[in-house]
């Protein structure tokens, strides 16, 4: 009979051994500097949370107005920006200005645009 | 589909492992400290071997380094820190206990004592550390006033093992050979104590509920802390050296000459899991404060941190989350840094699906 399969408990990393060098015990006193990495990396996170907001801010300013998005082999498209997915991973717009006409409707890939500009 | 327990093994000591204990629940979360019988000396003297024992102190939930006590000649037998990981006292075989400053790694200072020196324990507040040895005298040492002369208590009839303070730091529990003492702080006097047919091997002192957990032979029996009265005993397998309650006391676990590490419902009595891992005998295990993990030292030189409830995310544990439910069959993934080639080609041989993951992704 076959035992049942079991799955390893994932582990992040194994526990940092001595350096070998010194007898350890970080001079700047490792409670401080464990504190002050703490609040290093609450501050990034608050950063991130707010350069978040304000794309998210910015996105939402986009809505109804036109947008110029720069595409590869210096293709410039202007076009009027309608929504967002989830992910921005694919913007809707509608009478998209391409060098073969206009689109009524489309879907611009984000993976596609190199940049993009507008007046709000 | 059940998660396997990953033991994390913490590098350094190269000797058998013989004592750990960890500190309180600090704001820098919680420290443990352990002893091995003795590492290549820089100096070795012409009498000595030059193995002197090296003292490592550990962040608690993780087992990452912080750095290692130097100073004792010889084995370091016993090891502690004081509630806020603050103080560390060490029990070493030069004949001395020494007590350092546990942020800086430096000495602050050495008590002579007569003979090896097995045990040493802070009082709840710090002034006042325990020690006992095979000099079969229990000392006790005002840390404020360290050129005083210890106030001593005699009445072992064999070399200490183990000293421990209780009910508020008003009694003193030790434990020699074949007998455990309860001992009455003021008056420095006998209180009570109990015999044994077959050596003491471990004692751990839980002040919740004033239990007190003592192994000897295969046995790992409950006392009250108090009367010394039996609560309850369950029987292992094989000799155990080593047990500790959860401070929850719904497990506890225990370890011992079989190399495997035991654990038991409290309250039944019932095995729950044995875990094999160490390559010898495990001298101590402990749970920490927070009751997440246990940590085992054994005579193979390793440390080892085990969860208590496998494939929770803790510490360097990571729990795998469910994929959201698409409708079709999860892709086998391992996300483990040891993982072979022979173990990748058994997944892949594997049907699966999400019900019979129980809820759980294994990324590669």
């Amino acid at each position: 009979m076959q035992a049942p399969v079991t799955f390893p408990v994932p582990v992040l990393r194994l526990p940092r051994g001595p350096d070998g060098l010194s007898r350890g015990f970080a001079p700047d006193g490792r409670r401080e500097c464990s504190i002050a990495q703490e609040s290093l990396e609450s501050q990034k996170q608050r950063a991130r949370a707010a350069l978040r907001d304000r794309y998210l801010r910015g996105l939402l300013a986009m809505v109804s107005h036109q947008v110029s998005f720069t595409l590869h082999e210096g293709v410039r498209v202007a076009t009027h920006f309608g929504a967002t997915d989830m992910d921005v991973a694919n913007f809707y717009v509608s009478q998209l200005q391409t060098p073969i006409g206009v689109q009524a409707e489309a879907l611009l890939r984000c993976s596609d645009i190199i940049s993009y500009t507008f007046k709000p | 589909m059940a998660m396997r327990q990953t033991p994390l093994t913490c590098s350094g000591h190269t000797r058998p492992v013989v004592d750990l204990a960890f500190s309180g629940i600090t704001p820098y979360g919680y420290f443990l400290i352990s002893a091995c019988k003795g590492e290549q000396g820089r100096n070795p003297g012409p009498r000595r071997l030059g193995l002197d024992g090296k003292p490592m102190l550990r962040q608690g939930d993780t087992g990452d380094w912080i750095g290692t006590f130097l100073g004792h000649k010889g084995a370091v037998w016993g090891a502690t820190l004081n509630k806020d990981a603050t103080k560390a006292a060490t029990a070493a075989a030069d004949f001395t206990a020494k007590v350092w400053d546990a942020v800086s790694g430096d000495e602050l200072m050495t008590l002579a004592h007569k003979h090896i020196v097995k045990t040493v324990d802070f009082t709840q507040d710090s002034n006042y550390l325990l020690t006992g040895g095979q000099d079969k005298l229990l000392r006790i040492y005002d840390l404020n006033k360290p050129e005083a002369e210890p106030k001593e208590i005699s009445g072992h009839t064999s070399g200490i093992k183990k000293a421990l303070w209780c009910s508020e730091d008003k009694q003193i529990l030790s434990a020699d050979d074949k007998t455990v003492r309860l001992w009455d702080h003021a008056t420095m006097t006998e209180v009570k104590s109990l015999n044994f047919n077959m050596s003491v091997s471990s004692m751990e002192y839980i002040p919740e509920g004033e239990i007190l957990v003592i192994t000897y032979g295969r046995s790992i029996a409950f006392h009250s802390a108090v009367s010394l009265d039996p609560i309850k005993s369950f029987e292992a397998p094989a000799t155990i050296n080593s047990a500790s309650l959860h401070p929850e006391k719904e497990f506890l676990v225990a370890g011992g000459e079989d190399f495997k590490l035991y654990k038991y419902d409290y309250n039944s009595g019932e095995e729950l899991e044995s875990y094999k891992g160490h390559f010898g005998p495990i001298h101590c295990v402990r749970f920490s404060p927070d009751g997440e993990l246990y940590a085992s030292g054994s005579e193979d030189g390793t440390l080892r941190l085990w969860q208590t409830v496998v494939g929770k995310t803790y510490g360097l544990w990571k729990c795998v989350l469910p994929e959201e439910d698409s409708g079709e069959l999860a892709k086998p993934k391992i996300g483990f840094p040891e993982t072979t080639e022979e173990e990748l080609g058994k997944c892949y041989g594997i049907d699966f699906c999400k019900k019979s993951l129980g809820g759980f992704k294994i990324e590669l």
